[in-house]
């Protein structure tokens, strides 16, 4: 029995977060200048919003492999699409990253295969047809400046990229926490069998997960085209593990049924945090990936619900 | 037996969340003599095997082996000391022969230069499955190949050689049911040299068929509720007394809240004509009454389960009707079942019943969110309203609406079950074993609570632990057999069938 455990994961996370920022400005002050923080914060916002997506399939206690390509597959659509569609690029691109991971849930949840190995597939699939599309990475139109404004812009102070972000965390928090889809999803990965003995649509909520990973993933993968002007197939795969890292950092349990949008901003917000103040501080970029590993052990091993699964594989 | 004990057990207690498992047990094993272990479900014999066999620690209590204190840590540990246990259907490597399971982990005893010496094993094999009345099979047999008798042997075989080979004199042999899955013939067999064994053995002897444990044990002990409630020799012994220990001779009346008890009312809420399953059940009616409690009870195998997994959805019939009211229904999944107004407190309330890692306001909404919503959204004010009042009509004692449910002790876990279902306005509640697990105060409040029910007009479908609580709790039983209902027995308030009355019709 747990009978103690007060102390919640986001709990842990949040004070992980405050450790880690005090460490890096001891280091190097500079560390803490505007200038910076900005920049965490934009590198952050592409892992919350590609994270957000990636903790509901993870809450259902699943996984999802495809995100990186996902967002590959939006750049390029989306700078193939602003020159003919105008605005209406923004729109397709999002239905066909939700679309993309509405296909990973109908394979997980009716043909009855494990998401691993389901979106596995899914992202070879989708990282190919990237390819075809265009294997040379895409510069945006010139056209196309006025459109990507409105992610690279900024409303007085405000950049608009801090305004989606917050507003993908908005729609993803009050999903979880507000429709009964998003409260299925997490019965779903608490206890899937009472789940069903209790009536709750199962492949509903599975699928309802991988869809919102996947527009999570398109909302990333068009900021990141929109920042760097270009789409290209290589431009997600980072982010495959990165998301999973993110949503595990900020308190979600790997076996699902807990966490969540939260936990997933808090995480995102470590991950940039680390990412950034690795090379703030000088750590060797080849040896930056041993403080990340080092980390996700000791936040998976916080939050990880041991009395759940007695064998670990 | 006048010799000293082999094994002595002394004051062993364990205690799991919430139950006493075993209450200062205390248990004495001579040299070559057949102990039977008696007792109901639930009465602690599988929690004292585990506690021999090193799979549990006793949270009080001594083991001594000859007069000396040991501890067991695990099966390993515990046949170094001589102590064994012999599984239903073995517990051998099913592709490794005969000779390869019985010297399993032991094979450098057989090294000829440097390599395996396939001939001395089955020589020594053979001797070994003499012993145990085998003497005509090939040690080179592939072990899937045996049947659920000569696997037991070969069990009972390779004990006995292990703790040769550790030096033990005199081991002991946990039998637990063996001749559930013995033909008749075959329990004779095994009877027959279970006793020639006590020249060098002593046997632990578990089993629900009373007549074999008479027939067999020098001595038998009845557990009951974690206690034993007494110890018969040999010549002291009958079927009929020991049934009536395990069971408990008082049916204290006020346990069950009979005086509680309600008549149920003439409408019909559920009917079920019919109702049959492959190779489970058949030919299964039923007219539940509003307020009605019924209680349905067999043994394992008799389709009593099947039936209610069927009436809760998980489940499909191949034949019959059902009907809710006035219509009739199909259900092809606990969603159909729970859309007219059926549903299930299952046995396994952990992983069946709950989601142990969330809340208890989540819990006990879940059935019920669509009715606390404002617009789209879900109104954390309304959530919160509905757990509270759930927890309170229910007695759920919790320190807060956000305690995770792995928290609570199996009497409130079932609590929070129970709400859960009410909340949902259910017309029809299966109850299975609803009391498993749980301390007496619970217990007791779970019985108010279902007769508060039936008053109220919710038809009830149990399954209880013990005979005792099935037939103190309903308003009738049906009794189930080999998958049919072969007795309807009412149970009015006041003239109750006693448990020696309705076995007969059960076994």
């Amino acid at each position: 029995m747990k009978g103690g455990v007060l102390v919640r994961p986001i709990t842990i996370s949040f004070a992980l977060f405050v450790v880690i920022i005090g460490g890096f400005t001891a280091a190097n002050p500079s560390f803490l200048s505007a200038y910076n923080a900005v920049t965490i914060l934009n590198a952050a916002i592409i892992l919350l919003a590609v994270g957000l997506g990636q903790a509901f399939v993870i809450l259902t206690g699943g996984i999802d492999l495809s995100v990186g390509s996902v967002m590959s597959l939006v750049s390029v659509v989306f700078m193939l699409t602003l020159e003919p569609l105008g605005g209406w690029a923004y729109p397709l691109v999002l239905v066909i990253g939700a679309a993309a991971g509405v296909l990973n849930g109908l394979i997980v949840s009716k043909l009855r295969i494990p998401s691993f190995i389901a979106t596995l597939g899914t992202q070879g699939i989708l990282l190919s047809l990237t390819y075809l599309l265009s294997a040379e990475p895409l510069g945006a139109p010139d056209s196309a400046g006025g459109l990507l404004n409105l992610v690279t812009g900024s409303v007085g102070p405000v950049q608009s990229v801090w305004i989606i972000g917050l507003a993908a965390f908005a729609v993803f928090y009050y999903v979880q926490r507000f429709t009964q889809v998003g409260r299925s999803i997490v019965y779903i990965g608490a206890n899937e069998r009472m789940s069903y003995l209790s009536g709750l649509k199962i492949d509903r909520g599975r699928i309802m997960a991988f869809a919102l990973s996947g527009l999570g993933a398109a909302v990333a993968g068009i900021i990141l085209a929109a920042t760097l002007y270009s789409g290209y197939p290589a431009l997600g795969g980072v982010y495959v593990l990165n998301s999973i890292a993110t949503v595990v950092v900020g308190g979600t349990a790997m076996t699902g049924g807990a966490g969540g949008a939260l936990n997933t901003l808090v995480g995102a917000l470590i991950m940039g945090t680390i990412n950034n103040g690795l090379t703030v501080i000088g750590v060797d970029v080849y040896a930056q990936q041993v403080f990340l590993g080092v980390l996700i052990i000791i936040a998976v091993a916080v939050t990880f619900d041991r009395q759940k699964i007695a064998v670990i594989k | 037996m006048e010799q000293a004990a082999v094994l002595e057990l002394n004051g062993i207690t364990k205690r799991f969340p919430g139950v006493t498992a075993l209450q200062d047990v205390h248990l004495s094993l001579g040299a070559g003599e057949i102990l039977g272990l008696v007792g109901e479900n639930g009465a602690g014999k599988s929690t004292l095997m585990k506690i021999l066999v090193g799979l549990q620690a006793p949270d009080e209590g001594e083991i001594r082996l000859k007069g000396e204190k040991v501890h067991l840590d695990g099966p390993g540990g515990a046949i170094r000391h001589g102590i064994g246990m012999v599984f239903q259907e073995g517990s051998m490597i099913p592709n490794l022969s005969v000779m390869e399971n019985l010297f399993l982990r032991h094979e450098e005893r057989f090294r000829r230069f440097g390599l395996l010496s396939a001939g001395a094993m089955a020589a020594e094999a053979h001797i070994e499955l003499k012993a145990v009345g085998l003497g005509t099979l090939n040690p080179r047999t592939r072990t899937g190949e045996l049947s659920a008798a000569e696997k037991q042997m070969v069990e009972i075989a390779r004990l006995l050689w292990l703790s040769r080979l550790y030096g033990v004199h005199n081991p002991i042999l946990i039998l637990d049911e063996p001749t559930t899955v013995l033909q008749e013939q075959e329990a004779r067999i095994l009877f027959e040299i279970l006793r020639r064994l006590r020249e060098k053995a002593s046997i632990i002897f578990i089993s629900h068929r009373l007549e074999e444990v008479v027939m067999l044990s020098d001595r038998i002990l009845v557990l009951r509720d974690g206690r034993r409630m007494a110890e018969l020799g040999h010549d002291e012994a009958q079927v009929r007394g020991i049934e009536k220990l395990m069971v408990g001779h008082e049916l204290a009346e006020e346990h069950f809240r009979e005086t509680l008890q309600t008549e149920p009312q003439e409408e019909v809420v559920l009917a079920v004509q019919g109702l049959a399953m492959e190779g489970k059940f058949r030919n299964f009616s039923l007219q539940l009454r509003k307020g009605e409690i019924v209680s349905l009870v067999g043994l394992l195998g008799s389709g009593k389960e099947e039936v209610c997994r069927v009436l809760g959805g998980s489940e499909q019939p191949s034949a019959g009707t059902i009907t809710v009211g006035r219509r009739g229904a199909r259900f092809s999944s606990p969603k159909d079942a729970i859309s007219v107004g059926i549903g299930c407190v299952p046995i396994d309330r952990r992983n069946d019943g709950l989601a142990t890692s969330l809340d208890v306001a989540e819990n006990i909404n879940l059935l019920v969110l669509r009715q606390l919503v404002s617009g789209i959204f879900l109104n954390p004010r309304l959530e919160r309203e509905n757990a509270a009042r759930w927890v309170r009509e229910c007695l759920v004692k919790t320190p807060s609406l956000q305690t995770a449910c792995a928290n609570l002790s199996g009497g409130n876990q079932q609590k929070v079950v129970i709400a859960k279902w009410l909340a949902a306005n259910v017309r029809v509640l299966v109850l299975d074993h609803p009391t498993r697990g749980i301390d007496v105060g619970a217990k007791d409040e779970i019985y108010r609570r279902i007769r508060e029910l039936a008053a109220a007009g919710v038809c009830l479908l149990i399954m209880c632990d013990t005979l005792e609580e099935d037939i103190g709790l309903c308003n009738r039983m049906l009794v189930m057999k080999d998958g049919e209902v072969v007795r309807d027995i009412p149970c009015p308030r006041g003239g109750k069938p006693t448990p020696l009355d309705v076995i007969g019709y059960i076994v």
